[in-house]
């Protein structure tokens, strides 16, 4: 363990205990979505990250998310006022509900509790390929499996090899192979999108 | 190996929720997405009849099996992260000519997938897709 991840686990602790009025944990770090990064480590390629977990969330309480995982394995997972949070867009932890799956990646503490510097919820990469086109929907067949995802207006883009994100999904086609970054919806098994990459092949 | 540019991104594999529910443990047996692992195309015959980045023009991808590792550092950021390969993927061919590019840096054509615990050590989760680079 390096003397940097001491020094976030410090400044951790002290962030836990002050609540509100923590300095955040950003003097180390950028918080942001896109660069939210733990410290260096010395986790073997390969094995289980202690600074990751992985779940859905059984629980919310007093800045705790309560997570089982998908191997059952049980996660306290702290969430400071300088947690990023991502569901389908940049925002707080009052958006997590009960039921939500999510990853979060930060700091193991010493009383077992994962010290959040990012948490995505319902966060879904799909490679898919498009097997029909409806009023704001793709259908999508991902590994033989057909999910629905929904055009959310404001919030999805396309891009298409590289240009810069547009909200104009006119151009995608049937049988195009995709890549979804969205949102799970729980309830629905269906999928909120965030930014479709299109494929340079066809299905 | 020499030094392997292209574009990285990430995929779930273990038990899971959601899509990632039903998606196994990958072609090695041992993928976990809180485990710091890759896809990688070319880890056998079979599998490189499935991704193809010969396709792409990609030549020096080499043979490599389950557990050999790989360090792929994002060229947005330098964070760099070593993992051990667990499946096969992405599926280059697909995607041929794609580039990824954060400031003047790009990447072209997905030479790697990472575990969301890799990933999410060098990069946001949310970003999808990033140039890279890759050494053995």
């Amino acid at each position: 363990m390096t003397d940097n991840t001491l020094d976030r686990r410090r400044l951790l602790t002290s962030a836990v205990v002050g609540g509100a009025g923590l300095v955040a944990a950003s003097a180390l770090g950028s918080l942001a979505p896109e660069a939210a990064f733990a410290a260096p480590q010395t986790i073997d390629a390969g094995a289980p990250d202690p600074n990751f977990a992985e779940g859905r969330i059984t629980g919310i309480a007093a800045g705790m998310l309560y997570v089982t995982g998908s191997d059952t394995a049980l996660h306290r997972i702290r969430i400071t006022n300088a947690t990023s949070v991502w569901k389908l867009i940049p925002t707080g932890i009052d958006a997590a509900a009960v039921g939500d799956g999510l990853y979060a990646r930060g700091l193991r503490m010493d009383d077992g509790t994962l010290a959040a510097d990012a948490v995505w919820i319902n966060i879904v990469n799909l490679q898919a390929h498009i097997v029909a086109i409806g009023k704001n929907q793709l259908h999508l067949d991902h590994k033989g499996k057909r999910i629905v995802g929904h055009v959310v207006p404001g919030r999805s883009a396309v891009s298409y090899n590289n240009t810069p994100a547009v909200t104009d999904m006119s151009m995608l086609k049937v049988g195009r192979h995709v890549q979804v970054i969205g949102a799970w919806v729980p309830d629905t098994n269906e999928v909120q999108i965030a930014t479709v990459y299109a494929g340079t092949h066809s299905h | 190996m020499a030094a392997l540019t292209g574009e990285m991104s990430w995929f779930c594999c273990g038990s899971s929720w959601g899509p990632c529910a039903t998606v196994g443990h990958g072609a090695c047996g041992t993928c976990n997405s809180g485990n710091r692992q890759h896809a990688w195309p070319n880890t056998s015959d079979a599998c490189f009849s499935i991704t193809r980045p010969d396709r792409c023009g990609i030549s020096g991808m080499s043979r490599r099996g389950c557990g050999f590792q790989h360090t792929t550092t994002n060229r947005c950021n330098g964070k760099s992260v070593t993992t051990s390969i667990a499946d096969c993927g992405p599926q280059t061919d697909l995607f041929c000519g794609e580039r990824a590019c954060c400031g003047g840096v790009c990447g072209t054509n997905r030479v790697i997938d990472l575990t969301p615990a890799a990933y999410s050590l060098i990069a946001s989760l949310s970003s999808g897709l990033q140039p890279c680079t890759i050494t053995a």
